[in-house]
Order: C-alpha cells, then structure tokens, then sequence
C-alpha cells in the first residue's frame, strides 16, 4: 500500500508511448502521428514545439480523445496516474476532461452568445458538486485568481466585451475550477500582443507553482519554449524528432531538423554588431550541413537618394452613434506621424495592435485619404497629383499583405494575377507581360511553368513569394509590407525574409516593413520606427533604437518579446496593463509633441506624464 | 431602444400608407365595382345613386383623402357586399387563419429542428440521407396536390379524418375557435398538416446546415475539452448558436402562412381570411381588399418587431438601434 503510494509519487504524471494517430480521409487511413513518446514528470512544463502539420495539436487532441471518434483512430498508451487513458470507458473520460486535465486554447474559443458566467458555472457543476449560488461565488475566486479586476460585476459580461488578454485570462481562470494536475495549453497566446502575451505566460508560470500542476505547452514559437518549457519535444510530420531538456536543445540541437529550426529563428539582440539587415543562415533538413551562411545586407549611405517623405501625416476616422447618430468620437488612427526612407533602405514600424501602423502604410498608398499631412514620392507630392500622374507614381510603390490567399483571386491563375497590374497600367503586350511573369516567377524562387496554376496549388510561403512578384511587375522602388511575413511557419518565414533581402541588394529596393515581430523587424532593418497609439514615439537606426532604447514604451515592448534562449529567462517581469484604445472625444486636440535627439538620426519623444 | 421601436412605427406607418395608395390606384385600373355590385337591368338613376352612396362619384384622390380621414378614426368603411364594417368582417375570419396558421408553423418547427439537429450531427447515416432527400419532396411538391392527396387518402379512403369546414367552435375573448374542441382538432389536422410540409422541410435544411457550420467552431471543441456531457454541448452550445437563421425563418413562414394561406383554406373549404380575400377580389370589394391588405402589412411589421427582439436574446452581439459605432 504505502509502496504503491510511493511509487505513484515517484512514476511520471502523464506518460504517452507509442501514440500513433490516423485520420481516414476519402476512405483511406493515413497516418499523422508516428510512435510519439514522451513524458511529463510533477509540476513540469513539457514544450511541444513544430510548424503546421506537424501533429502538435493531433498530440493534445488524443491524449484528450477529442477527435471525432469515426474517422480517426488512436493508438498507443497514455498513461495518466496510472491508468491508460485510450482504454477508459468514454464516460469516465469525459469526467476526467476539465477536471484532472483541463485544456485552454486560443483565447477566441469561448461561445460568443454565453456569458462567462455561464461558462464558468457550467464547468464547475459538471465537475463538483455545487449548487448555483456556490458556483457563482467560486467563479468569482477564481477569476479573482488570475486577476481580472472587479471579477463580480464581470461575470455577467459575454466573450466580445473583454480584451484579447482578459479573454485568455477567464479561460485560464476556467481551466483552474478543478484543480487540474495537468494543464494542456494548445497556442494560448498565438493571436496576442506581445506585452499581453508576456502578462499571460507570467501568469501561466505563477499559477503553476501556486496550484501544483504540470503544464503542456502547445506552441510554434522558439522564443515562448525558451521561456516557458523544462523539457521540449521537437515535432516535424508527425514525427518526436527529438526531445529533451529545453536548455540542452537551444544550446546543443541533436537533429538536424531541430538545427534548421533554430536557425530560422531570429533573437532579439544578435544583430547589435552589425549595422544592416542579415540574411538568415540555411540548414538544410535531412543533413543539419549549413548550406549558405547568415550574410549581412548592405547599407545604403547618406548619399542615397530619398524614395518617400512623410510629414506630419494625420488620419483619424468619426465614430457616430447614439441617440441621432452623431458624431460621438474620432479614432486618432496616426496623429503626426513623419519619416523618410532613401533608396534601397529598410524603414520597419513596429507597435502593437491599434497602434495604426497598419494604417499608415494604408494612407501612404493612398487606400485611405489622409486626415492631413503631405506624403512625397520621389520628391512628388501625392496629394497635389492629377489622376493620370497619381496612377504613374502609384506604379512606384506596390503593397503586400499579411494574407496571400484573400489577396489573390482564386478564380485567376497566378500568371494572369502576375500580370494584370502590367497590363492595367499598359506597360506593354501579353507576350512582354508573359515573359516578364516567367523571369519574375525565377527571380522568386519559383518555376516559370507555375504560371498556369491556380493560388490554392501553392504553399503559404509560396503564395507569399507570387505576392512578391506581383509587386514587381511594376518595377517598384518602394514596397509596403504589411505583415507579411507574420503568418508563415518560422522556417518558410526566414526563406521569404531572404527573398526580400536579396531583392533589396539586387534591385535597389526601399521597404516599409510593417510588422508586431521585434524579432524579425530587428533582423530585416536599417531604421525603426517604434508607433504607439497613433503616434512614432521613437525613431532611428535599428542598432541604435534596439541597442540604447529611450522612450519607456520601446523599452517595455523589447523586455516583453520571448527571447529564444533559455538561460535569459525570468530575468523580467511585464507588469500588469491593457493596450489603450486611441479612441478620443470630438473635441480633443492633440498635444504638441517635442523631440529629443539622443545620437545622430535617433530621435525620441520627449515623455508626457502618461503611464507606460 | 426606445428611439429604435419609434423608428419602427414610423415604418411601419410609412409602409402602410404607401401599400393603400398602391391599392388604391390599382383597384381604379381593375375595373369599376359598380358594374359587379348593381344588377345590370338597373336604370341610369339608380346606378347614379348607388354609386354616388359609395362615394364613387368623387375624384380618386379625395376618394383617398376621404379614406384616410376615416381610417384615422379607425374607420377602414363598410364593405359593399356585406355592408358591414370591413375591419368587422375581416377580424370575424381572422381566428381561423390564426389557429391554423400557428398549429402549422408550431408543427414544423417541433418536427423540423430535431429532424434537421438529428441530420446534422449524424450526417453519413442513411436515415440522415433519407430526410435530406425527403426534404427536397417537402420543397418541389405544390401545396394543392398534397391537400389533394391528403384528402383522398385520409378522408375518402380511410375516412379518419373529415375534408374540410372548421368543426365544432368553441367561444374565447368573443371569437370563436376550432382548437377548443376535439371535433375542431380533427378538422384542423389535414389542412395544418398540409401547410406545414414546407415550412417542415425548409426548417429542417436549415438546421441542419447550422449544426455542420457550428460543430467545426472552437468553442464546441472546446465545450468538449471541459468535459461538459455530450447532451449539453448540443443542446446548449450548438443549438443557440443556431437559432438565428430559424428563428427568421419561422417569423417569415408564420407572416406568410396568414397572409397566403389562400390555397390550403380554399381545398378544405376552411372558413378563414384567405378565402375570405378571394372572394373579395372576384366582387371588387375594395374596402375589404385596402382593410385586409393593411392588416397584413400590420402582422408583418409586429412579426419582424418579434424576431429582432429574439435575436438580441440569442445573440448578445445584437444590439437593436445601433449602427456604426467603432469596432
């Protein structure tokens, strides 16, 4: 008896061996887990990190036996205590479900027509045995627990009236009503921002220790393993190609595959001795050989000539409501926001959601007209241009988005896609638009014969690199990306990233690179742009702005990106704080803002008595 | 809310008075009532007379005004055959379509959704194939040949049913109702039957088509990861989030099951307001067919006021009078 106790204390909580998962697709079983093992010890944090596809979730989804039970198959043993979770009857798994192992995923998973309340309450009753009134004030402690202020006077509040990190928090907060002894957290912070997302796993990392549990940890990003996960386990087509103690696979990878992951990942702050962009090294897969080196990009100097000049640009949009629809507020989107890029020069704008960067590069193109300001092309001014020159200097600068396949007509092959802006603006015929597609599809990385495909053919990278040549059928000098690199896997990420370094070097190209990724922005730039609420609160060369950061907003945005690289962590802590919205009454007038110059080109705002 | 429901009557008001100038004018194009409404042997002065008692002298316009003025006062006129206030006769027949046209939308719905949840979440069965393909039946058959069908079937062959009347009534508020009395049930089971196959089947595609787009969505998975019973995710969690579509639905089957229950009423030889319009329209009736048609237009305005109301009790992301506000 007390040998079995013992021995229970000492054995693994949760223990998977051998899990092998199929899926039955039109008919056929095909196989999308391959003999996983791994185990996950007391209050120990296991890491399951991968690209897309490479069975991370179909892992969490077994152990848990939710998949649907007609077309998949799961085979193995998951041992949880003791007992073999594939073989309990799927009553007493389902009670096992939110109470011994509770899950959270995306913080967009709660039903939108229940309140949290309700969410809450339910999950509670069906585990314990409360009667509502209980419930209710149970409900209360522990949203009290993962601090969400006034937790009472919340509870009756429905999923679209909390913010992205709130949200994430009442889940959290759900997935504590039983006491879990394993918490599986499957991408948890994927969709936030990255100081809510620093909030979040430092809360994540408290709780642990406060409740006594074992975490697994779902994600895609290296820099959140380094900052969370005791072992890890490295996932490529449903394979474990390795696993083990977190620090020893940043410092040592074993795989090969795991080397050409890492190396795909930018860290915050390698790049201080160099002052241009770096290409990223390339490993390849099979061999773990590196292939090409990390190389630096050039930097164009003062003499270059300046491609775009924005002044002062202001663009605020009207909020109307109330009783007669007036004009209730104004959005101040981007209020003053100037800058310069010169040929061939990388200008980044970071900032966290709502911050308008977005909408600034949407304003320089022109897909929204300015509030006020000037933007100058080439020296001409946009604002003051007739249609026929504004479509002439419109040639001039092209603009990628964050998503590809919303992007490109499906109906269209991506040939015909390639050259339609060609032939809108009557550069020339279909022969010359046909052999400008083919020497532009090899200039990506792709094949000329892909023209007659259609967009659905293609991988997100992929479709990513025909964005690209899209862009420049026109012969751009300057191109606006707009997150577009956000949605890629870390290793299609750091190709498309290369891409755009060497078109840079080759053609001269200038980039607005918009972007919430410090990381990547640090890796791509010459010259960074720090955006919040509307406004550029810091400005300069990137060594400069991520080497000696001045304004408080810069400096919490840096300490809040995951660092890639396990011996870093803990040594920050975020304090609590929501994003602020830049909705402001009609009658607000922006203060005058005054700039200090810390070192030659590195401006910073001079700061208000706001709280950072 | 409160400015949003003002809003509303103001359509509503809006709609009405543009419907009874559209009938107005069109009734003066059909024809003259007169010529049905007077024996044709009548002499010149007495056809003056006639129509000059029915206002019919006047010019169309301050015929109009003359109607609008009475109907502030609640006045919709007398109908020429009857000459009985038309409100009166209309509202005599209105219990009947009523009874008739709720039996049948209750009907289809109580059928239709656990039908259509039951084909949604069991999709490759074949009895979910069969309903599916029954549905399709339940759309393309014509209203008159099943109430044909029907008939032959269960009154003439089988003899279980009656073919047609209302049965024996029964007094509530005044009115009377067939649904008071076993005898009126069974009179009312072929007709109701009748109407409600297609809203049955309409409903049941509809539900169906809401449980495959919901059990795909995260917050089923994760309903299921809480280890809630399987029971509640569906009967919580999947089917309030379906509700929406159906419940428009239903409020648009039930407006329309009062207004063109035509068809069905006239088959059974059902007493109700259906009939009571085709008869009205072959006599040229007009203040019966104006009465009639502006209480539609009433029915539907209160049935829309309904359905906005339960979507904001469905979905709290509804919010009724509100437009354009930021994000």
């Amino acid at each position: 008896m007390v040998q079995a106790k013992a021995q229970r204390e000492s054995s693994p909580l949760l223990s998977v061996r051998n899990l092998r998962t199929s899926f039955q697709v039109e008919g056929r079983w095909t196989r999308v887990l391959n003999d996983v093992s791994f185990e996950i010890g007391n209050r120990q944090t296991l890491a399951v990190v991968g690209e897309s596809g490479s069975g991370k979730s179909v892992t969490a989804m077994s152990i848990m036996r939710l998949l649907p039970p007609a077309t998949s198959r799961i085979e193995g043993e998951v041992l949880f205590r003791g007992r073999d979770l594939l073989k309990l009857p799927s009553e007493e798994m389902r009670r096992i479900r939110g109470s011994d192992i509770a899950m959270i995923f995306q913080e967009t998973s709660l039903n939108p027509v229940y309140t949290i309340g309700f969410h809450m309450v339910e999950t509670l009753r069906q585990h314990r045995n409360l009667s509502a009134a209980e419930a209710r004030r149970e409900a209360v402690a522990l949203l009290d627990k993962v601090r969400i202020p006034s937790a009472a006077s919340r509870l009756d509040d429905y999923a679209h009236q909390f913010s992205g990190g709130m949200r994430q928090r009442v889940m959290i907060a759900i997935a504590l009503a039983c006491n879990p002894k394993l918490l599986i957290a499957d991408e948890p912070t994927t969709a936030l921002d990255v100081t809510i997302q620093a909030q979040i796993l430092q809360t994540l990392r408290d709780l642990q220790a406060e409740e006594d549990m074992s975490i697994l940890f779902i994600t895609h990003d290296m820099g959140v393993v380094a900052e969370m996960s005791d072992r890890t386990i490295v996932m490529y087509h449903g394979d474990a190609v390795e696993e083990g103690e977190t620090r020893r696979i940043f410092a040592a990878p074993g795989a090969p595959y795991t080397r050409s992951l890492l190396a795909a990942v930018p860290r915050l702050g390698e790049m201080a001795e160099s002052p241009g962009p770096s290409r990223f090294p390339v490993i390849d897969r099979a061999t773990g050989a590196v292939v090409t080196p990390a190389a630096s990009g050039s930097v164009p100097d003062g003499s270059a000539p300046i491609v775009l000049q924005v002044e002062d640009l202001v663009k605020r949009f009207d909020i109307h409501g109330g009783t007669f629809g007036g004009l209730t507020g104004r959005v101040h989107a981007v209020e003053k926001v100037s800058f310069d890029i010169r040929e061939g020069e990388t200008l980044s704008l970071v900032g966290e959601s709502g911050c308008g960067k977005s909408t600034t590069g949407r304003t320089i193109m022109g897909l929204t007209s300015p509030t006020g300001g000037s933007v100058r092309m080439e020296g001409r001014e946009i604002g003051s241009l007739g249609r026929r020159e504004l479509r002439m200097t419109r040639r001039r600068m092209q603009m990628i988005f964050q998503d590809p396949i919303s992007s490109l007509n499906a109906r269209m092959t991506v040939g015909a896609a390639i050259a339609e802006p060609f032939l809108v603006h009557k550069l020339g015929g279909k022969a010359q638009a046909r052999d400008k597609v083919a020497y532009l599809l090899e200039r990506v990385g792709l094949r000329p014969d892909m023209a007659n495909r259609y967009p659905h053919e293609f991988s997100g990278g992929q479709r990513q690199r025909i964005s690209l040549a899209r862009a420049l059928i026109l012969d751009p000098k300057l191109i606006i990306a707009d997150e577009s690199v956000s949605a890629l896997d870390v290793s299609v990420k750091a190709q498309v990233i290369n891409l755009m370094l060497d078109l840079q070097s080759q053609l001269k190209l200038s980039y607005l690179f918009i972007s919430h990724d410090m990381a990547v922005v640090e890796r791509v730039s010459h010259r960074v742009a720090v955006m919040y609420l509307g406004e550029i609160v810091e400005i300069g060369a990137r060594a400069a702005v991520f080497g000696n950061p001045q304004h408080p907003y810069t400096r919490k945005l840096l300490s809040a990106v995951p660092v890639a690289d396990p011996d870093q962590r803990g040594q920050r802590r975020v304090e609590a704080g929501e994003l602020k919205s830049p909705v402001r009454a009609v009658d607000f007038v922006p203060p005058g803002r005054e700039y200090r110059e810390v070192s030659a080109g590195h401006w910073v705002q001079l700061a208000d008595n706001r709280s950072w | 809310m409160i400015l949003w429901l003002l809003k509303r009557l103001l359509q509503a008001v809006l709609v009405m008075v543009a419907m009874s100038i559209i009938v107005f004018v069109g009734l003066n194009v059909i024809g003259n009532p007169v010529d049905i409404l007077i024996s044709p042997d009548a002499d010149q002065a007495e056809r003056l007379r006639v129509i000059a008692e029915l206002g019919l002298d006047q010019p169309l316009v301050w015929q109009y005004v003359g109607f609008l003025k009475a109907a502030l006062h609640g006045d919709l006129g007398n109908s020429y055959v009857f000459n009985q206030p038309a409100l009166q006769v209309i509202l005599q027949r209105m219990p009947a379509t009523l009874e008739l046209a709720v039996i049948a939308v209750g009907f289809a719905a109580l059928v239709g959704l656990p039908l259509g949840l039951y084909a949604g979440l069991r999709s490759e069965s074949w009895l979910a194939k069969f309903l599916m393909a029954g549905s399709i039946l339940g759309f393309s058959l014509p209203t008159f040949w099943i109430g044909l069908m029907l008939i032959m079937v269960f009154a003439v062959q089988l003899g279980w049913l009656p073919s047609g009347g209302r049965g024996e009534t029964a007094s509530l508020f005044g009115l009377q109702w067939s649904f008071l009395t076993a005898d009126g049930w069974r009179h009312l089971l072929l007709p109701a039957l009748n109407l409600s196959l297609f809203k049955m089947a309409l409903i049941m595609r509809l539900t169906r088509a809401g449980v495959r787009e919901v059990l795909p969505q995260d917050y089923i998975r994760y309903a299921r990861a809480r280890g809630l019973t399987e029971r509640r995710v569906i009967s919580l969690h999947v089917l309030k989030n379906i509700m929406i579509p159906v419940v428009t639905v239903i409020g648009i089957e039930f407006g329309s099951v009062i207004a063109f229950s035509v068809v069905t009423e006239t088959i059974f030889a059902w007493p109700g307001m259906g009939k009571l319009i085709i008869d009205s329209i072959n006599v040229l009736d007009r203040p019966i067919i104006v009465a009639y048609l502006l209480l539609i237009v009433v029915v539907f305005v209160w049935i829309n006021f309904a359905v906005d109301v339960v979507y904001t009790l469905l979905d709290p992301r509804v919010r009724l009078g509100e437009k354009g506000s930021a994000r």
